[in-house]
């Protein structure tokens, strides 16, 4: 068996049934042995939109994503794709053709230093030296990339080793070494948690990467605690739940930035008080004692100091942690908090209002859905305004915010979940980051969704530009953007533009009932902003809103 | 304020540049660096300076695959270990 047959056999061995790729030079022979093979390649049209795919796949079901790129530019293309995964803990193996071993650091034709370059973007990455480390190397990836925290690993290989007879060695993983639940640690936890009076429980993304909703449902049910998430939790906290409050943050809700600034016990549940969520960090959340769960012993007082601190599985620390009744009276504040704070969708104008859409299109579309957002104004409306049942039915760009995430995410999402709804909801800036890969939609005739919120604006910097930089609008005007539909069109993609707010309805019901992709390209205000705001350097509590 | 740290990390280059680059992101000032093979490993000794609390640079170190051990020395310091 060639390094190439053994490189799809073990995936095929591991469960791998999809990968997202583009071939070149240095990665053919790994190409060839796809060709009949039972792993089914799905060709994006660059390598990052292969990348993100794999991420959308990999975050919509909680499996292994799997990206293939040739070397030098197909390897480079991919990094942006390895940095989101790595800032937001994806499962992903990228495998990278290399020019054959002799050449390596002769400047070859496509040579980069692929490996060099992964070092800051990846979990762990590899360069396979010798044809009969192969085997072990790649069955390592897998199970690096989805053990403790994930993230992704990168197996740079080079072309003779692709084309050499290789060994098969089966490779059985080392019991990961994984912190013991420190029952010291446990008891100060539970000790603040009987005094506190006004406690928040503060839902990071590593609820979705433990899969522990069922424990942190079960945690929350028994305390009734007010529950705050970031970004890329929301989700975790089913949307019936008494006392969400939603997201917190820069846009976060009034009442979930309040709540957890007025908060005298803070549980951190696999978050990592990330500067978008804290705002000034001396001021957040300042009269709160924290207890911190998380798998990641670095995340633990890496940004702000923990008295008690949990590092393990969150599904063996949520269930550690007592289930104390939250006082009533905190109780109450909250909701009331939330009935005082809750969005608005009375909008004057007769043009679209984005957020009404959103809502509207949260409510109608099948719950089982799948929201993959871009980045900018429309990214922060979506968590906002439209309610997830699981982290994996909304997929957005969190620690690295890279824009050009949204199609290629949608499109992993729908290959992984080929009977669920899915839909990227994009900007006019962010769409056209990937727009290549409508041709991966058409190619494939996937029934990706596609909504384009377009204000002829890069939406959120021209916000800042307005608040911030005085009006100097650098860069940011839009208004040579093409007809989107008509582009769409192109590629076999039907849809339809609205500009008015009587529009929106209709035009809702036909983008939800289209059996194929679809697009809906909805003009909104271009002086439209994303409300609250948190502006630079204030506290949570100091937010700007409209009426500001 | 300077901390002297011993670590042990598997024998390939790629690991000395994978820590390295951890020390300086994590903004750890290189003062000194000693690197020898001890039984299939490299040794390292190495000193830092940074006004960050060293906890802050040796979880992050402990996470990377390639490390073996990580021992700050500081009189004033437990020593850390995975």
């Amino acid at each position: 068996m060639t390094g190439a047959e053994l490189t799809i056999d073990l995936l095929a061995k591991h469960g791998v049934n999809e990968v997202f790729g583009y071939p070149g030079g240095a990665i053919m022979p790994i190409y060839d042995a796809l060709y009949g093979a039972p792993v089914k390649h799905y060709l994006t049209r660059h390598e990052q939109g292969a990348g993100f795919a794999a991420v959308g796949f990999a975050r919509s079901t909680g499996k292994l994503g799997v990206c293939f790129a040739t070397s030098g530019p197909g390897a480079t293309n991919l990094i942006t794709a390895l940095a989101d995964a790595m800032m937001d803990s994806v499962p992903l193996l990228a495998i990278t053709g290399q020019v054959p071993t002799a050449a390596i650091g002769s400047d070859a034709f496509q040579e980069v230093d692929v490996l060099g370059m992964s070092l800051s973007c990846t979990k762990h990455s590899y360069m396979v030296e010798r044809a009969e480390d192969l085997a072990e190397i790649l069955q390592e990836a897998m199970h690096l990339a989805q053990s403790g925290r994930p993230g992704p690993v990168l197996v740079d290989i080079p072309k003779d080793i692709q084309m050499a007879q290789v060994p098969f060695k089966p490779w059985l993983a080392a019991d990961e070494y994984l912190p013991e639940l420190d029952l010291a640690q446990v008891a100060i936890a539970n000790q603040l948690l009987h005094d506190a009076k006004q406690p928040v429980a503060y839902i990071g993304g590593g609820v979705q990467a433990a899969n522990a909703q069922n424990e942190l449902m079960q945690f929350l049910t028994k305390t009734q605690m007010p529950a705050v998430s970031t970004l890329k939790a929301l989700g975790s906290v089913m949307p019936q739940y008494e006392y969400d409050l939603g997201m917190l943050g820069m846009h976060g809700g009034q009442a979930a930035n309040i709540a957890v600034q007025e908060c005298d016990v803070l549980v951190c549940i696999g978050a990592r008080f990330d500067d978008r969520v804290t705002g000034n960090l001396a001021k957040f959340a300042a009269k709160a004692k924290i207890i911190h769960l998380d798998i990641d012993a670095a995340e633990v007082g890496k940004r702000k100091s923990a008295q008690a601190s949990l590092i393990a599985d969150l599904k063996t620390s949520l269930p550690a942690l007592d289930g104390v009744l939250t006082p009533t009276q905190w109780r109450e504040h909250n909701k009331a908090m939330m009935l005082k704070h809750a969005w608005r969708y009375d909008y004057p104008g007769e043009k679209v209002f984005a957020p009404y859409l959103l809502n509207q299109l949260s409510q109608r579309m099948p719950q089982t859905g799948v929201v993959c957002c871009d980045v900018g104004q429309h990214q922060m409306w979506v968590a906002q305004h439209m309610k997830f049942n699981h982290p994996s039915n909304h997929l957005s760009s969190g620690g690295a915010g890279t824009m050009g995430f949204g199609l290629p995410a949608a499109i992993g999402a729908q290959v992984a979940r080929p009977n669920d709804f899915v839909i990227t909801v994009s900007g006019d800036g962010s769409i056209m980051m990937n727009i290549q890969e409508l041709a991966t939609i058409r190619r494939n005739n996937l029934p990706v969704k596609i909504l384009i919120l377009d204000n002829q604006r890069l939406g959120m910097v021209r916000q800042w530009q307005e608040l911030f930089f005085d009006g100097r609008y650098s860069e940011t005007n839009l208004s040579d953007n093409p007809d989107f539909v008509q582009l769409a069109g192109v590629f076999g993609i039907p849809g339809q533009t609205i500009t008015k707010a009587t529009e929106v309805d209709d035009a809702i019901t036909a983008l939800v009932n289209s059996e194929g992709p679809y697009i809906l390209h909805a003009c909104i205000d271009d002086k439209e902003n994303v409300w609250p705001l948190v502006p630079p350097g204030a506290a949570n509590d100091e937010m700007m809103t409209e009426k500001a | 304020m300077k901390h002297n740290l011993t670590i042990a990390l598997k024998s390939q280059s790629i690991a000395i540049e994978r820590f390295l680059r951890v020390v300086r992101h994590r903004g750890f000032e290189l003062h000194n660096l000693q690197l020898t093979m001890v039984n299939d490993q490299y040794h390292v000794e190495m000193s830092v300076d940074s006004d960050k609390p060293i906890y802050l640079l040796t979880t992050q170190l402990s996470k990377l695959i390639d490390v073996k051990d990580v021992i700050v020395n500081d009189k004033q310091h437990t020593a850390v270990a995975i």
